[in-house]
C-alpha cells in the first residue's frame, strides 16, 4: 500500500513540474492504450469466432463462381475487414497528435517562461527554472507517449491486414 | 590752404623781433622793482615761518598728551583681556566637570535612548505598511519625531511609543469591522465598511482591498482576484458572528494580492496573439462547424441506411443506399453487365454528398499551426523591431513581445489538435458508408436477388 503511495507522489511532483498539459498527454495516451488494446482484443479474441461463421456460411453456399456469388463474397469480405479496421484511424491520429500535445506544452512553458522575465526580469534563473520545465518535461512526455503508440498501432495494422487477407484466403470459388 | 598758414605765420615773427628790439630799454627799470620786491617779501616770509613753527610747538605738546592717553588705555584693555581668558579657561574647566557629572547622572538612560530610537525606526516601517493603519491613520507621526529627535524622549513618548508597539500587537490579532474611506479606481472616494483580517487582509463586501502606503488610503486591487476567492468573501461577510468560515488570507500582507494583478489571465493571453490569434480562433471555429454539420449528416445517412438494410425489398428514396437498390429494382431485367455499370454509376453520383467537407477540415487542421507560426513570426519582427529601437538593455521589453509571440504558436497547435481529431472521427465515419455503397451494395443486391428467386 505504502509502494502505491509513493508512486503516486512521484505521479504528482511529475504533474506538478510538467504542468497541466501532462494530463492532456495522459488522457490522450489512456484513450490510444485502451483502443489498441480493444483492437487486439477484437483480432486474437473475437474475429476468429466471425472468421468461422464466414467460412461455414460460403462452405455451405453451392454456388460460388456466379456474378452474383463474387458480389456476395466482397460483400462479406468487406463487411469483416470494417470490423477490424474500425477506430484504426484514429488510434493512429491519438499517436499522430500525442507529440502534437507535447510541443503545446514546450510553448506554454515557454510563454510562461517569458512573462516572467517581462515581469520580473532575468536576475532570478530560479523562477525562470520553472517554466523551462514545463516546456521541458510535456515534450518528452509526449514523444514517449507517441512512441510507444507507434510501435504496438504498427503492429495492429499488420495484424488486422493479414487477419483480412486469412479470412480471404478461407473463401476459395469452388 | 597750407600756403595761406605759412604766409600768417612768417608774417608775425617778423613783427615780434621788431618789438624784443624797440622795448629793451624799459625793461632794466621794471627788474629793479622787482628785486626791491623780493628784498620786501623775504622779510614777511621770514615772519610766517616764526609763527607757524610757533604753532607746531604748542600742537606738539597736545599730541603727546593724547598719546600718553591712548597707552594707558591699551594696557588697560590687555589686562581686561588676560583676566577674561582666564576666566575661560576656567568655564571650560567647569563646563567639563559638569558634562561628565551629567553624563554620571543620566548613566544607563543614555542607553535607553538608543533603543527607544531604533525601536521607533523599526516600527516606524511596520506600522506606517500596515493596513491596521488603515483603521487608526496618524501612527507613525510620533514615531518620525521620536526616531529623528536629538534629546532625551520624555515620559509621554515613551509611553506613546509602547502604546503603539501594543495596538499593532492587538489589533493583528483581530477580525474587525469598520466604516473608512475607499478611494475607487475612477478616483471618486466613498464611505465603505471594511472588514480587516489581522494585518493580513482588507476587503469590503464583494473584493479585496489594498492600503497603499504612499498616499494612506485604501483602495481596490486594479485586477479583481479570481472568482473562487471572491465568493471565499461573499461568505465570509454574510456568515453571522461566532460562526466559521473559511477565507483566503494573503500572508504576504498583500504583495501576493499585488502581484496576482500583475499576471496576465488567459483572456489577456488570448487577446496577446492578435489578428493572428483571432484568424486562429476563426478557422477553429469554422472546422468544428464544418465537422459538426458533418457528423450530424453522416450518422443520420449512416441510421436510415441501416434501416434499409434491414429492409431492402423496399428502397426508400432518403438515403444513398435506397437509391442505388432503387436503380437495381427498375433494372431488374437487365444483364448483369448492363447492371454493374449503372449500379457503378449510381454510386458515383453518391460520392460526393458522403466525402464533402472532410477534405476541407483536413486543410483547416493544417492551417491552424502554420498560422501560428505566421504570428510567431511576426512577432519576432516585432521584438527586433523593438531591439533596433530600444537596443537590449532591457530584457523585459523583448521578454513580453516574445511571449505574445509564441502565444499564436499555443493557439495554432490548440486550435489543430481538435480539428485533426474530429477529422479523424469524420474521416472514418465517411469511409465506412462509403465501403457499404462502393463494396457492399452489390453484395446486398445479390443476395436480396437470390433470395427472391429462391
Amino acid at each position: 500500500m505504502l509502494f502505491l503511495i509513493e508512486i503516486w507522489e512521484s505521479v504528482r511532483d511529475f504533474i506538478a513540474t510538467g504542468g497541466d498539459v501532462l494530463y492532456i498527454v495522459a488522457a490522450v495516451l489512456l484513450i490510444m492504450w485502451v483502443m489498441m488494446i480493444e483492437k487486439y482484443w477484437f483480432i486474437t479474441g473475437v474475429f476468429p469466432g466471425i472468421k468461422k461463421d464466414i467460412i461455414a456460411k460460403w462452405d455451405a453456399r453451392e454456388d460460388t463462381t456466379s456474378w452474383y456469388a463474387h458480389k456476395i463474397r466482397e460483400f462479406w469480405i468487406s463487411e469483416a475487414s470494417e470490423k477490424i479496421n474500425e477506430r484504426m484511424l484514429s488510434i493512429k491520429t491519438l499517436v499522430a497528435i500525442c507529440p502534437l500535445v507535447g510541443l503545446l506544452g514546450t510553448v506554454t512553458g515557454m510563454i510562461q517562461v517569458f512573462e516572467i522575465m517581462a515581469n520580473q526580469g532575468t536576475g532570478n534563473p530560479r523562477l525562470m527554472a520553472e517554466g523551462i520545465s514545463m516546456a521541458t518535461i510535456p515534450t518528452m512526455a509526449g514523444m514517449v507517449a507517441a512512441l510507444s503508440g507507434v510501435f504496438f498501432s504498427t503492429r495492429l495494422e499488420a495484424k488486422a491486414k493479414l487477419a483480412k487477407e486469412h479470412l480471404v484466403d478461407s473463401l476459395p470459388h469452388h | 590752404m597750407k600756403k595761406v598758414f605759412k604766409s600768417i605765420a612768417l608774417a608775425a615773427t617778423m613783427t615780434l623781433s621788431a618789438g624784443v628790439a624797440l622795448n629793451a630799454n624799459a625793461n632794466t627799470a621794471t627788474l629793479d622793482k622787482l628785486l626791491e620786491q623780493v628784498k620786501k617779501d623775504r622779510i614777511s616770509e621770514g615772519k610766517i615761518n616764526k609763527k607757524r613753527e610757533q604753532e607746531f610747538m604748542a600742537a606738539r605738546a597736545d599730541k603727546q598728551a593724547l598719546l600718553k592717553k591712548a597707552k594707558s588705555e591699551l594696557a588697560a584693555e590687555q589686562a581686561r583681556g588676560e583676566r577674561l581668558k582666564n576666566q575661560f579657561a576656567q568655564n571650560e574647566v567647569t563646563l567639563a566637570k559638569k558634562a561628565t557629572e551629567l553624563e554620571n547622572a543620566k548613566g544607563t538612560l543614555g542607553e535607553m535612548f538608543g533603543v527607544v530610537r531604533r525601536a521607533a525606526t523599526d516600527t516606524m516601517g511596520s506600522i506606517s505598511g500596515s493596513i491596521i493603519s488603515a483603521q487608526y491613520p496618524g501612527r507613525d507621526d510620533l514615531l518620525v519625531k521620536l526616531a529623528e529627535a536629538k534629546e532625551l524622549p520624555t515620559t509621554k513618548e515613551l509611553e506613546e511609543l509602547w502604546i503603539a508597539l501594543q495596538t499593532e500587537m492587538t489589533e493583528s490579532a483581530k477580525v474587525v469591522s469598520f466604516d473608512t474611506e475607499v478611494v475607487g479606481l475612477d478616483g471618486e472616494t466613498s464611505v465603505q465598511r471594511v472588514t480587516r483580517v489581522g494585518n493580513f487582509n482588507l476587503m469590503n463586501d464583494t473584493n479585496y482591498l489594498i492600503y497603499n502606503i504612499d498616499t494612506k488610503q485604501v483602495q481596490p486591487l486594479g485586477r479583481e482576484a479570481d472568482g473562487h476567492y471572491l465568493a471565499a468573501i461573499e461568505n465570509f461577510t454574510s456568515s453571522a458572528s461566532g460562526e466559521m468560515a473559511p477565507l483566503f488570507i494573503d500572508p504576504s500582507m498583500g504583495n501576493l494580492l499585488r502581484l496576482n494583478t500583475q499576471k496576465a489571465t488567459l483572456e489577456d493571453r488570448y487577446h496577446a496573439g492578435g489578428i493572428v490569434g483571432y484568424i486562429i480562433t476563426g478557422v477553429l471555429a469554422l472546422g468544428l462547424l464544418i465537422a459538426l454539420e458533418r457528423l450530424i449528416t453522416l450518422s443520420l445517412m449512416g441510421s436510415k441506411m441501416r434501416s434499409q438494410l434491414k429492409n431492402t425489398a423496399n428502397p426508400s428514396d432518403n438515403n444513398p443506399l435506397g437509391r442505388i437498390l432503387k436503380v437495381y429494382h427498375n433494372n431488374k431485367n437487365a444483364d448483369v453487365e448492363n447492371l454493374e455499370l449503372k449500379l457503378d454509376e449510381a454510386i458515383l453520383k453518391e460520392i460526393p454528398k458522403v466525402e464533402r467537407g472532410v477534405t476541407v477540415i483536413k486543410i483547416l487542421a493544417a492551417i491552424a499551426p502554420l498560422l501560428g507560426l505566421l504570428g510567431t513570426v511576426v512577432g519576432m519582427i516585432e521584438t527586433f523591431q523593438q531591439i533596433t529601437l530600444f537596443g537590449t538593455g532591457d530584457p523585459r521589453i523583448m521578454a513580453g513581445s516574445i511571449s505574445m509571440a509564441l502565444v499564436t504558436t499555443a493557439q495554432g497547435l490548440i486550435a489543430a489538435l481538435p480539428l485533426i481529431f474530429v477529422h479523424s472521427i469524420v474521416a472514418a465515419k465517411s469511409k465506412s458508408i462509403m465501403h457499404i455503397l462502393d463494396e457492399q451494395s452489390a453484395g446486398i443486391i445479390a443476395s436480396h436477388a437470390e433470395k427472391e428467386q429462391a
